[in-house]
């Protein structure tokens, strides 16, 4: 019976659709204003989607490329209170780049610091990286903004002393009214326990790229950092990056097992903990929550949009219905079943829709190209970009088109307009033959 | 066994306290093949009684028996059904489909009765044909005259196969030449095709074409004749 059933609509559905097609271009004001409305809608959900897109990808560069890398290895002792001597020896760093030799690896080493220069002085931290291997990894030498990004020795003086060129960040640059060329007294307890203390030269200032980094930041080389700290048997962090971020999970796991492996063999000493391998996401928590509340927001203000927009199309059908009162009546008379007459109207709004879907995705599409290559800028006004929760982001705003974001909102669309043209369908189910007469 | 069996019918109405007696107490047999009308004044129960013979709105009281079908005791689904494979509708006016062509709307009842698309495309412009609409049977309502108009609304009902055509004053926005031409075509196919068919009028040369005059007043039957035709069709 069932099947019967099954059939009888199967039979029936192509007059419902053909009828429901050509009854949405009767009125075809109204059609084109109603699709307006959504095709409005989902331009404008796609343009959000696409800038915030841009933005939270922004974020994952800045933490994945900029400064993070994808995975860092530190000590815990390290991760808990910047322990200075919870270091990893440097033979870790030598079996691990043999054993992965598909991934970029770039040690680093830090420390506390008081800087002066002529009258001024700040505390500083001081962040040691291998110029060539930070390279493979980070961005963060290429956004020189003045001078020339140089770690080497910048002079040999008389007494036998060597003088090593640094880099500093923007804000204390300005704060200390520095330039490049100018010279920097670095003040440091030594690992021995010693004051360390040496004369530095100003070869280049970056631009701000992670607030902290900015306001305190100098820049050395491992080996300036060697001279200075009486540190010689370690390194405090590596950063790592993955050619292909998708295999995350399954590198930093092998990384985990890997170094279990080695500290069976080159054992470490209690105090500095264990090495803990963490991916981005757990370094920088704020900006995977982002991304979830990005993703939540989308949905939020799709939701919103669309379901403003479809209020449009409730009016439509209810106009449509109203107006059909006789023509339904005379259908239920000559023997149409009220769910087939419900389920044309439901085609009719479905059509509708799925005109705006098409011409709301090809104009949101062009726009959002636009958006993708040209961006918003906000150059003249912030020419280093503007600094948010920790991250700082490029003076120009670019949108990333997400095809999916695009699919998404399209079906969401087609959804909440057949939910909006249910309520006034029930108005079919209490109409009466009766009254064409 | 007649074709139509009405027993005691009546309708009421309740217009805030006081009640309307659409219909009182009708009494009716109509046989197969039968070419009838039903007459009266305005406000005489004639619609009402129509929509109760065609399932379209419950009596009162009393009983209407189709084809040996008690249709006072179906629901709402096996009237509908009923309707599609039983009962031809002609209306006043606005009877098809304005996104439809002629044939199309012949075709639609058809469809719903689930027929095969040979089936339907051919007895469509046969009836098309027998209506005099040949020529034109692709063009929308809208692009019809509504005597025209009315003839598709004939063909639609005839093409569907029913045992009973109804019509409520078919002719009632037509001129008096497009009305009695209409009325022929209905008499002539109603002999042709074995049907029968109810109508109501209130236009005298409308109903001098009918066999059986039924004239109401106030909800009763008060006269019953049949006629001797003074035309013969014409077409
Ligand atoms: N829905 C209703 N509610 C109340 N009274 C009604 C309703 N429908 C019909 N009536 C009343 O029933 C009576 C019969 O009406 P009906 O429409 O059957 O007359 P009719 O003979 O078809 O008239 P006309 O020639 O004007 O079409 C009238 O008095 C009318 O006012
Ligand atoms: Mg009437």
């Amino acid at each position: 019976m069932s099947a019967l059933h099954a059939l009888a609509v199967f039979n029936r559905l192509p007059i419902l659709l053909f009828m429901a097609w050509r009854n949405i271009w009767r009125n075809p004001v109204r059609s084109a204003l109603t699709i307006s409305a959504l095709a409005g809608g989902l331009v404008m959900v796609i343009l959000y989607s696409t800038l915030l897109e841009g933005m939270t990808r922004q974020m994952v560069k800045f933490a994945t490329e900029i400064s993070t890398g994808h995975i860092q290895v530190q000590r815990q002792a390290f991760i808990d209170d910047q322990d200075l001597y919870a270091t990893l020896p440097w033979s870790y760093l030598q079996t691990l780049e043999q054993q992965f030799p598909n991934i970029h690896i770039t040690p680093r080493l830090y420390s506390a610091a008081l800087a002066s220069a002529e009258n001024t002085s700040t505390g500083v931290l001081i962040k040691a990286v291998d110029a060539q291997r930070e390279a493979a990894v980070t961005q963060m030498l290429s956004h020189v903004r003045r001078g020339e990004l140089n770690l080497a020795v910048a002079e040999t003086l008389d007494d036998g002393l060597i003088r090593y060129n640094v880099v500093i960040g923007a804000q204390l640059a300005k704060n200390m009214n520095l330039e490049p060329g100018s010279e920097l007294v670095l003040v440091t307890q030594a690992a021995d326990g010693s004051i360390g203390n040496a004369l530095y030269r100003i070869a280049a200032i970056l631009k701000p790229l992670e607030p902290s980094f900015d306001r305190m930041g100098v820049l050395m080389s491992i080996e300036a950092y060697q001279q200075l700290m009486y540190l010689q048997d370690g390194f405090h962090e590596l950063s790592i990056k993955l050619d292909d971020a998708t295999s995350l999970e399954d590198v930093q796991a092998a990384l985990d097992t890997k170094l279990k492996l080695i500290m069976t063999s080159q054992s470490l000493d209690a105090l500095g903990g264990v090495p803990v391998v963490r991916n981005w996401r757990q370094i920088t928590p704020a900006i995977a929550d982002m991304l979830e509340l990005s993703k939540t927001m989308n949905f939020i203000i799709g939701f919103i949009v669309v379901g403003l927009a479809s209020m449009g199309m409730l009016n439509t059908m209810l106009m449509a219905i109203h107006e059909r009162r006789h023509e339904f009546g005379v259908l239920l008379a000559v023997g149409m079943k009220r769910r087939w007459l419900l389920l044309m109207v439901l085609f009719e709004s479905f059509f509708l829709a799925l005109v705006s879907a098409f011409v709301g995705s090809f104009i949101g599409i062009i726009f959002a190209a636009y958006f993708e290559d040209h961006g918003i800028d906000f150059s003249a006004s912030m020419p280093d970009g503007y600094d948010w929760a920790g991250m700082v982001f490029e003076p120009v705003m670019k949108g990333y088109l997400e095809p999916a974001h695009v699919v998404n909102a399209c079906v969401l669309m087609i959804f909440v307009t057949l939910f909006a043209s249910l309520i006034p369908s029930w108005r079919i189910a209490r109409l009466k033959p009766v009254e064409v007469m | 066994m007649a074709l139509l069996t009405l027993q005691g019918i009546s309708k009421h109405y309740l217009q805030g306290e006081l009640q309307v007696n659409a219909l009182s107490d009708i009494n009716l047999n109509v046989e197969e093949g039968e070419f009838a009308a039903l007459v009266g004044p305005s406000g005489s129960g004639k619609t009402t009684l129509l929509n109760i013979i065609g399932g379209l709105d419950a009596p009162t009281q009393g009983l209407t028996q189709l084809n040996n079908t008690d249709i006072t005791g179906l629901s709402e689904a096996e009237l509908s059904d009923f309707r599609l494979f039983q009962l031809g509708f002609i209306f006043q006016a606005y009877n098809l489909v304005p996104v439809l062509s002629a044939l199309e709307n012949v075709e639609l009842v058809m469809v719903l009765q689930g027929r095969h698309a040979n089936e339907r495309r051919e007895r469509a412009e046969h009836y098309l044909q027998l209506v005099g609409l040949q020529d034109i049977m692709q063009r929308r309502p809208s692009a019809l005259s509504g005597g025209q108009q009315q003839r598709v609304a004939v063909a639609r009902a005839l093409a569907a196969g029913p045992r009973l055509v109804l019509a409520d004053e078919p002719t009632a926005n037509l001129d008096s030449e497009n009305a009695t031409a209409l009325l022929d075509i209905m008499h002539r196919l109603s002999h042709e095709e074995k049907t029968t068919f109810i109508f109501s009028t209130h236009d005298p040369r409308v109903m001098e074409r009918a066999e059986r005059i039924i004239t109401l007043h106030d909800g009763k039957i008060v006269s019953d004749e049949c006629h001797q035709r003074h035309h013969e069709p014409t077409i």
